[in-house]
């Protein structure tokens, strides 16, 4: 199946190299361009890429802007129409304000707070608008005390907001979570911070609480110096199985710094509260976070802040070899080890190629039949995305397929090349001469029109070891998300990063073809014990399938 | 903080008094104070720094117009609502006494009853502070509302609960003003045996709607005993949501209906339909138990490998490499009835590969200028055209039934001739060079040995005719058409017999 449309002559004589030259493995290099920051993976590049694009259609988006800047501003909101005072008014004038408001009468309080909201108004604005209406009607609403709660709160007017909480507490049987949320927030700044543990727990009775209602009352405690309930609440949010806030490790790095008055609260001693902070770095390395820069910049304060200890920090880069340009230690490698290997290569043919249903993506016939061939070849060096490779250029697809295998064959890699079989059909973009050629210089294996090929192309390479390498622009994204627990996900990007081989740059007729280079060390927060190294995000242009290139080196010279 | 406050606010003694009254009176107090047009403000600062004014009944140094004259910087006293917020409270105690009494009644049931009882809250609370939810809510929703895991799922589930009851509300009130107007219209105008109105004289006769029925019955029957099967397959159900699944439901009544008033009904097959599944229950709950077993239709757990030979049977999915140009009755076409909003590439024709059935899918690229949209149809829509081309055997007429927003018109510069060749490369086909192939005739069969009926099945002709088949279809499809036309004619004579004479 696999050689069908290949004419019997060449199918006999597959292109063989020497057995000696192809087992050199463990030595071989692909040839790879020294521009490390470009890579894929590398923070920034699919903006960039974006922004790229984005300037070559420059002229249809001018155009687009054009039509969008006609088009009437959106109409409809229900502040339309109002206008929000500048200072406090008595109830006469805001009857007044009433009567010549645009809106209905009873929705008038709610709509002129959502606009005092909106506007950023004065607190004594909406406090005389309260009084209007509690003139007026003799009660208020529970929609309008939320939002003038929401712009106590945002103001920071937090003793306001306390003697909120009383009154709502009273009048209304119950708070909803949007007030709950708001309470906690205002309570968690405030010396009362306790008041918010209640509040939380009313919460739980209906929903699950968000991360930022931990965070809150997390920074809270820790501001009042309250380290223990700030770290069972840590452990709650871990529970839950949330992903912590930044802020909340922020609280937690910052709290530490500032030691204070933890052991009179009977709670934790300062060697306990930095072996639960390593814990933190410990759990921001099993599940690849990368913190933002004030979050490192917390951490190497807490470092240096360590009694007894010499710690010191530096921004810094590493350099394309893995070695890190601050203390010149070499960064961790990014192979597997043989037992990730190996339970990634499982997962990989379970739920990747086969999933639910193996049909979906291939025919039970075809799997079996790639499996033995596989079986039947030697072990591949470097496994080439033939449709992905081909297309980079549109109209001479098997030119450039066949410059990539030249490129294979020059640096005596044993390559295989994935394909669908429309491919050995000659045409224009699919020359008959140049596909007879790369079934020559590579081994070949072609899949029906109807399957994916990315499957077997990372079976492929899974399969020939951890050598093998895999050329394609695709970033797998698709097939990634078919993994079902995050710690293969991780794994397998681990992997991606280390084995997968971009075509660097365009490729010009007669020219060699580059590759991107593949980093040899792991982006991930890692200690050796007398220094940590963590990657942290300096912009905001990362993507999640993106590595940040920024480094914090923290080292403990005596 | 609480004491502060006290201190603060009892040194505005009237205040205070007002908070003593209940909150109507203190409310007629300030407005009798209002109306009467002499205000009074004494302004006093504390040493906090806070600006805090205490207010007399009596009016004292100044006297004013109604008329306030802001520019006299007035202090307006702006922590007044607070004080009656918190009047309130005393009043409203007593009564939420009485209403935890009753709440914790039916709370220390059970744990389950607590939570429904803190959701069925915070459904109120969530109402209070202006969120779409509804008015009413029954325990059963209340109890799928606490199963929701996520704040966002609740929200959005309660959305859609109060735009439910919107819909039922307004529909409820057209019902009443309908009744109502009859009812007065009666009451102007009895009816009595004199002055109903005139039966209306006509030379028509008057064609009831059971008649129609009753016609619509027979040509169903015709279908079952003669007609060309057609099959939907039921087994999706595992793939898709609650959500989905009902929209399928619905999407499958709109099918049998539509089937069921066309001239020339297929015969509806239900395959893979499991007699526990919730597809099963769905349908027979909107039909209701009587009109479902009375529908003519054929329903069966089986598959429809199982109920039909291999060789008929074409899987009909827009996965399919293959385009269906000619529609052959003497098939029977498989629809996957499955809604996927978010749409399961592949689903159905994996299916179809693990069965080994031939597949096809219709030929939009062909005719229409797709514009956007992936290029799924609903079954309504595929009933429709699966209808149309079997009885004008026309795709422009057929296709005419593919929603307008997705596509921009027909090819009309093409000519019939020209389209079997050279449609597939020029109209962004999927698989171009395959048209390229089999006008070259060649013996080789790249496309897998396993599924070579699969050309078979599309057009009835063998694989190593194909080039044949590329020059000879348009005749046979101009032939089959003229067939159709014919057979249409007659048929429609047949049904133009008066329904007198059918019974």
């Amino acid at each position: 199946m696999c050689t069908k449309g290949i004419k019997p002559g060449e199918r006999k004589s597959p292109p063989r190299k020497n057995d000696t030259t192809i087992r050199q493995t463990e030595s071989f290099k692909v040839r790879q361009m020294p521009s490390f920051p470009t890579s894929v993976f590398a923070a920034g590049n699919a903006k960039r890429t974006t922004e790229m694009l984005k300037r070559k259609t420059a002229l249809a988006s001018l155009e687009q802007e054009d039509a969008a800047g006609d088009q009437p501003r959106r109409r409809g909101f229900k502040t339309d129409g109002l206008v929000a005072p500048d200072r406090p008014l008595s109830p006469t004038e805001w009857k007044k304000q009433l009567e010549e408001a645009p809106c209905s009468p009873e929705r008038f309080d709610v709509h002129m707070m959502t606009l005092l909201f909106k506007t950023g108004a004065e607190l004594d604005i909406a406090k005389s608008l309260l009084t209007f209406v509690a003139l007026e009607t003799g009660t208020m609403s529970y929609q309008l005390l939320l939002q003038y709660l929401t712009l106590c709160v945002k103001g920071g007017h937090d003793a306001e907001a306390l003697d909120c909480y009383q009154i709502m507490r009273g009048a209304f049987p119950a708070l909803e979570t949007g007030a709950s949320s708001l309470f906690i927030k205002a309570f968690s700044r405030t010396e009362s911070w306790r008041e918010a543990l209640p509040i939380l727990r009313d919460m739980k009775k209906v929903i699950a609480p968000s991360t930022r209602n931990y965070s809150d009352i997390i920074s809270g405690a820790l501001l009042h110096g309250a380290a223990a309930p700030a770290w069972q609440l840590y452990d709650e949010v871990l529970g839950e199985g949330l992903t912590p806030l930044p802020d909340t490790w922020r609280a937690l790095f910052e709290g530490g710094a500032r030691g204070g008055r933890a052991e009179e609260e009977g709670g934790i001693s300062p060697a306990e509260y930095g072996e639960r902070l390593l814990g933190v770095l410990g759990y921001m390395r099993d599940n690849q976070v990368y913190p933002e820069r004030n979050l490192a910049d917390a951490i190497k304060t807490w470092f240096h802040s360590l009694p007894g200890h010499h710690w010191r920090g530096e921004w810094t880069t590493v350099s394309p070899k893995g070695v890190c340009k601050g203390c010149g230690s070499e960064l961790e490698s990014i192979q597997l080890t043989p037992e990730e290997y190996t339970h990634l290569e499982a997962r990989v043919m379970a739920d990747i190629i086969q999933g639910k249903d193996v049909f979906q993506k291939t025919t039970a016939e075809e799997l079996e039949s790639f499996k033995a061939f596989v079986k039947r070849k030697p072990v591949f060096d470097v496994v080439v995305d033939g449709l992905n490779v081909a297309n980079i250029v549109k109209g001479r697809q098997s030119e450039m397929l066949l410059a990539v295998v030249c490129e294979l064959e020059r640096q005596g890699l044993t390559s295989l090349v994935l394909g669908r079989k429309h491919m050995l059909r000659p045409s224009a973009s699919w020359d008959r001469r140049n596909m007879g050629l790369i079934q020559k210089k590579a081994h070949c294996f072609f899949t029906e029109n109807t399957s994916e090929d990315d499957p077997f192309l990372l079976y492929a390479t899974l399969h020939s070891g951890n050598h093998c390498r895999f050329l394609s622009r695709d970033l797998m994204r698709d097939h990634k998300a078919c993994l079902p627990d995050t710690l293969t996900r991780r794994l397998f990007f681990k992997w991606q990063r280390g084995h997968q081989l971009v075509i660097h740059g365009t490729v010009a007729q007669g020219r060699r073809v580059g590759f991107q280079m593949i980093s040899p060390y792991d982006t991930i927060v890692q200690s050796t014990g007398v220094s940590w190294h963590v990657p942290y995000d300096d912009s905001v242009d990362r993507s999640s399938y993106e590595v940040p290139q920024s480094w914090l080196c923290l080292t403990n010279k005596p | 903080m609480c004491c502060a406050l006290r201190e603060e606010s009892s040194q505005s003694m009237p205040l205070e008094m007002m908070g003593l009254f209940s909150r109507r009176v203190s409310v007629e107090l300030w407005r009798l104070w209002s109306v009467s047009g002499t205000r009074h403000f004494s302004i006093g600062t504390f040493p906090t720094g806070q600006v805090c004014s205490s207010r007399s009944f009596s009016s004292g140094r100044y006297l004013r117009t109604d008329a306030f004259q802001p520019d006299q910087g007035d202090k307006i006293d702006l922590d007044l609502w607070k004080s009656v917020m918190r009047s309130q409270t005393a009043v409203d105690e007593s009564i939420e006494e009485d209403k935890e009494q009753v709440k914790k009644g039916d709370s220390t049931d059970s744990p389950s009853g607590c939570v429904l009882a803190a959701t069925r809250e915070l459904v109120s609370m969530w109402r209070q502070a202006g969120k779409l939810v509804p008015d009413k809510i029954t325990d059963e929703d209340v109890k799928t509302l606490a199963e929701l895991t996520t704040k966002s799922s609740k929200k959005k589930y309660l959305k859609f609960l109060a735009i439910r009851e919107g819909h039922k509300n307004k529909s409820k009130e057209k019902q009443e003003k309908k009744r109502a107007e009859r009812e007065q219209r009666l009451a102007e105008f009895p009816e009595t045996l004199e002055n109903r109105p005139p039966v209306k004289n006509s030379f028509l006769m008057q064609y009831r709607d059971h008649w129609l029925d009753r016609l619509l019955g027979w040509r169903g029957a015709q279908a079952m005993n003669f007609g060309q099967p057609l099959v939907f397959d039921m087994s999706y159900e595992a793939h898709m949501t609650p959500q989905e699944l009902t929209n399928s439901v619905s999407q499958m009544l709109e099918v049998e209906s539509c089937n069921r008033r066309s001239l020339d009904p297929f015969h509806l097959h239900l395959c893979n339909l499991q007699p526990e599944g919730g597809y099963r229950q769905q349908l027979v709950k909107r039909y209701g138990e009587d009109a479902w077993d009375r529908l003519l239709i054929t329903e069966t757990p089986q598959r429809h490998v199982d109920v039909f030979p291999q060789e008929q049977l074409v899987y009909l999915t827009a996965d399919s490499p293959n385009v269906l140009r000619t529609f052959d009755p003497s098939k029977v076409y498989v629809v996957g009835a499955m809604v996927d909003r978010s749409i399961q590439t592949g689903r159905s024709f994996a299916t179809a590969k693990r069965l080994q059935m031939a597949t096809a899918r219709l030929p939009l690229d062909q005719f229409l200028r797709w514009e956007i949209g992936a290029k799924t149809l609903t079954l309504d829509q595929m009933i429709r055209i699966l209808l149309t081309i079997k009885d004008t055997g026309s795709w422009e007429q057929a296709l005419a039934f593919v929603p307008k927003r997705k596509h921009d018109g027909f090819y009309q510069e093409k000519k019939q001739s020209e389209r079997g060749g050279t449609a597939g490369r020029d109209r962004g086909d999927r698989y171009p060079q395959r048209d390229q192939r089999e006008r070259q005739g060649s013996a080789r069969e790249p496309w897998g040995a396993g599924r070579g009926g699969q050309d078979r099945g599309v057009s009835g002709k063998g694989v190593g005719m194909a080039w044949e088949r590329e020059y000879k279809q348009p005749v046979t499809r101009i032939r089959s058409s003229q067939n159709t036309t014919t057979e249409d004619r007659r048929r429609t004579d047949k049904t133009r017999t008066p329904w007198y004479q059918q019974d």
